[in-house]
């Protein structure tokens, strides 16, 4: 007699998992297929660093002063300054960083005096060399102006 | 020439080697099993394949320096991690945190502790052979991977927790997004019962199998879901309160016998508790400042000694920072629970069946480079 009650039992129970899967079949698809449908990044999403440009002097704030370069963990950042006469201050020249390296713990957005690093919102940094994740945020400021 | 070996060919016990490469091992841990036919004899858990050395890198950071690294220790609950960091270093400055802070911590805490056990939930039904929940419960778990990265900027590896509060305040958005998630994942219990808890295959795979018997669970350390499944209720939540568990009301969920059934219910009744402590932590949810004043710059603790456990999903986890008063720590030692629940196997696995050890292990909810580290 248990024997069968055992069959009866379990075969419902078989029965009803099915019925939550076809329920879900009805559902609409949760699934982004994401090269044809683009996904909208948050706003405090973390790409790799980049110079703020600030929009009263179309510029970035940056003095070369190196307190990125001292706090990063991983060492990522190299940066080189020079003094421009022109300003009577010193200006970033060249302003590396190995993006393949970055861990984006943000202690080096945190700790710019200048408050002129933000994070970027790119998502595709899938590269073919190691050295293509060595960027010159300077040129990159330069170029994202065009 | 060709040498005879006089001694015979013993085929009666042989060894298989379970990883480290496989599917359902989580990482790469190698299971050394010692088998008679298809029943295990001895297991020789052998760990070490992903270690990274983050214990030794901490020598060589700041303490601001290293907050990236306790996330990716345990990069399933890399929240805790960060959290339990954050508070050990804050207990050996002796800093008081805004109690805003304290309540936003807490509740992705706790939003982390779900997404991770749903990760479980979904993982430890495939190494069973049912790929139809793994779906489901990822789909519940994106939203919390969505939530945690609209407020935290990041998916899985969080570095959220700043020494003396958090990087920055939570809005109406995220409160909203949450409670909505709690309600869902609410309506969700009926279908996941229905689909797995009463299945009688399921059933018959998970009942009276790899019993941790609660004697060896306390005499190996075992902590968490693990050890409340042999009836301990023993949680570093309720045991020593730290933040704001005191002041919120949610239960210990204990099993009885310590089989894959019981850690599988104990972790089931866990998440409805955390959405129990999220939705009372939004309700008192105070006004102020998310971060302390007059935290210095350079974080320079005074000499001494702290040891800080605090709950992460799979137990008991805690951070031993040694301080010599410089700006660099002298030594920082992760206790890890998954190390201690692994080694435990070792008195378990005897005696079951092969295809029941994949299930066993999948139960306990290791994370192999939270042990190897």
């Amino acid at each position: 007699m248990g024997y069968f009650k055992d069959i009866l039992v379990g075969g419902w129970s078989l029965v009803k998992g099915l019925e939550v899967t076809i329920k879900r079949i009805y559902r609409p698809v949760v699934t982004l297929q994401y090269p044809r449908h683009r996904i909208e990044m948050s706003p405090s999403y973390r790409g790799h660093i980049e110079l703020k440009r600030f929009p009263d002097t179309g510029t970035h704030y940056c003095v070369a002063c190196g307190t990125c370069m001292r706090v990063c963990p991983s060492q990522v950042i190299k940066l080189q300054g020079e003094k421009d006469k022109a300003l009577d201050a010193k200006r970033v020249v060249h302003y590396y960083i190995d993006f393949s390296h970055c861990s984006l713990c943000g202690l080096c957005v945190e700790s710019c005096p200048m408050q002129t690093l933000t994070f970027s919102k790119e998502y595709e940094l899938a590269d073919e060399s190691r050295w293509d994740g060595v960027i010159d945020l300077v040129r990159y400021f330069e170029e994202s102006a065009r | 020439m060709a040498t005879t070996n006089s001694e015979p060919v013993l085929t009666k016990e042989y060894f298989l080697n379970l990883g480290p490469q496989h599917p359902s091992t989580h990482g790469v841990l190698r299971v050394l099993l010692k088998l008679d036919g298809e029943y295990i004899v001895e297991a020789d858990p052998i760990i070490g394949y992903g270690h990274r050395g983050h214990e030794k890198m901490a020598e060589n950071r700041t303490y601001k320096q290293f907050m990236p690294n306790p996330s990716r220790v345990d990069y399933l609950s890399g929240f805790l991690y960060n959290h339990g960091y954050v508070l050990a270093v804050e207990k050996l400055m002796g800093l008081e945190v805004p109690e805003r802070a304290k309540y936003i911590r807490v509740i992705c805490s706790e939003l982390n502790r779900i997404s991770s056990h749903l990760l479980w939930f979904g993982t430890f039904l495939m190494d069973l052979g049912a790929f139809t929940p793994f779906l489901y419960c990822f789909d519940d778990r994106e939203v919390i991977l969505d939530l945690l990265d609209y407020i935290t900027g990041s998916r899985l590896t969080y570095c959220y927790c700043r020494i003396g509060g958090v990087a920055k305040d939570i809005d109406d958005q995220f409160i909203e997004g949450t409670l909505n998630f709690i309600k869902r994942l609410r309506s969700r219990w009926t279908d996941y019962h229905n689909l797995v808890t009463k299945n009688v295959i399921f059933i018959h795979r998970v009942k009276d199998i790899g019993i941790i018997d609660k004697n060896i669970a306390l005499k190996y350390g075992v902590t968490g879901p693990n050890l409340r499944g042999c009836g301990v209720p023993y949680d570093v939540r309720k045991a020593e309160p730290y933040e704001i568990y005191e002041e919120v009301d949610f239960e210990i969920p204990v099993g009885e016998k310590g089989d894959i059934w019981d850690r599988y219910m104990v972790r089931l009744n866990e998440m409805e508790q955390s959405c129990r402590i999220i939705e009372q932590a939004i309700k008192k949810l105070p006004r102020g400042p998310v971060k302390a004043s007059g935290v210095p710059v350079k974080i320079e603790p005074p000499k001494g000694e702290v040891y800080f456990p605090f709950e992460s999903a799979r137990g008991e986890a805690a951070f031993f920072i040694v301080s010599d008063g410089t700006e660099y720590p002298y030594r920082i030692r992760i206790r890890v629970p998954s190390f201690s629940n692994l080694q435990a196997l070792t008195e378990v696995l005897p005696g079951t069946l092969v295809a029941d050890t994949i299930a066993i292990l999948g139960s306990i909810d290791i994370v192999v480079p939270e042990i190897d580290r």
